[in-house]
């Protein structure tokens, strides 16, 4: 969740940030060259951009984070450039909307299983950060979590998929199909934040966990 | 928005006013009430923690900057280090939001924050684990705006500071000057 002017600026807050930038700057360069400090005479309070516009900086945000982690494209062998401008809403959604799925698939202890399902992907994100920062690599955590909430997106499609059919064979499929996409997602943020000698150590628990995730999509009953 | 406050300063944006008051008190009293009324877990889940997550974009991104002038947000530079930007209007625009609003502002961030320990405080007397998660997501939410914002109002002292000393250094050297070119 970032309010960011990060290159290239979105149109849609550009004004709002001039006006705010401008100001500050006001006051900053009217320096001792000048007599009084020369302001500007005082601009009218800087138009807030409507919400609506805010809101949709925000969803074109996710968008195009999510395109860029899960789906090909040419900046993937570079992590830092992908996911620069890293949220959290998206993987807000994607944990949020994978604990439902799981929940409705179940026909007992929904609560318990969204609460579960909701616990351990979030702590899950966090702990792998960890893992990864204590291996003595070199990622920025929030961009990690952000990242590994991303990779969630295919193993929600796949618990959609098996939420409408029931059967035990496609179930089996589909969560082979999804988890390899969301490995294939994560591997190459996570391996080039560490040392190549301990590029599995940092791998094996982000399998692991989705591993586990894709078994509670097809044990779920 | 009256540009010529009345003698009694009113709220000069009430919409924004009442906008961050709602989600934080929807969120509050809908996890209080529902636990009275509703007995799915899931749904008292995701819709304290939505109107949480609504109440901390709408703090972030829109009453923080309209109601006290303050920013805050994270960038990657190159480097491709992270780098946590805070930032205030200008002394004078400082000087003119409303007081009121200020005052709101901060005071519903606390006692929003207060709240949440104290509904947390009764969920581990309960051994609710479950209630005590959907507590924590909405105390981190809250805290996290707190802190963002208190880091911008340091930067707003450190900038009256600064400005302060420039104009001070600015005003004695007009001074010298001036009082050279009368010689």
């Amino acid at each position: 969740m970032s309010l960011t002017d990060t290159v290239p600026l979105h149109a849609s807050s550009q004004s709002d940030i001039d006006e705010i930038e401008n100001l500050i700057n006001a006051s900053v360069h009217s320096g001792p060259a000048t007599v009084l400090p020369a302001r500007p005479p005082s601009p009218p309070r800087a138009q807030i951009p409507p919400v609506w516009d805010t809101v949709k900086r925000d969803l074109s945000r996710i968008v195009s984070n999510l395109k860029l982690v899960v789906f090909p494209n040419p900046y993937r062998e570079d992590p830092g450039k992908a996911l620069r401008d890293w949220d959290l809403w998206g993987p807000f959604f994607f944990i949020v909307f994978l604990g439902l799925t799981l929940s409705w698939s179940a026909s007992v202890k929904k609560s318990e299983v969204f609460a579960v399902a909701f616990a351990v992907l979030a702590a899950g994100a966090v702990i792998l950060t960890l893992n990864v920062l204590l291996l003595g690599g070199q990622i920025i955590f929030f961009q990690s979590l952000s990242l590994l909430g991303y990779c969630l997106f295919p193993l929600d499609v796949g618990a959609v998929i098996c939420l409408l059919k029931d059967n035990v064979i496609l179930k089996v499929i589909v969560v082979c199909v999804t988890l390899a996409w969301s490995s294939w997602a994560a591997y190459p943020f996570m391996s080039s934040a560490v040392n190549p000698r301990r590029k599995a150590l940092a791998l094996y628990p982000v399998f692991l966990m989705y591993v586990s995730v894709g078994f509670l999509i097809i044990a779920i009953d | 928005m009256d540009p010529n406050q009345p003698v009694q300063e009113n709220y000069a944006n009430p919409k924004t006013c009442f906008f961050h008051i709602l989600f934080k008190a929807a969120g509050l009293a809908f996890y209080i009430l529902s636990a009275l009324f509703i007995d799915n877990f899931v749904i008292i889940f995701v819709v304290t923690v939505l109107l949480a997550a609504l109440d901390f974009w709408v703090v972030k991104n829109v009453s923080g900057r309209i109601l006290v002038g303050l920013r805050w947000w994270n960038e990657i530079n190159d480097l491709g280090e992270s780098v946590w930007r805070f930032e205030c209007l200008d002394q004078e625009s400082l000087a003119r939001m409303n007081k009121k609003d200020s005052w709101l502002f901060w005071w519903t961030l606390y006692l929003t924050a207060a709240a949440w320990t104290v509904l947390g405080i009764f969920s581990l007397i309960r051994f609710q684990a479950d209630y005590l998660l959907v507590v924590g997501v909405c105390l981190t939410l809250s805290v996290a705006n707190i802190v963002g914002f208190t880091k911008c109002k340091k930067d707003a002292k450190k900038q009256i500071q600064a400005f302060a000393q420039q104009t001070i250094a600015s005003r004695v050297s007009s001074t010298i000057q001036s009082a050279f070119s009368v010689v």
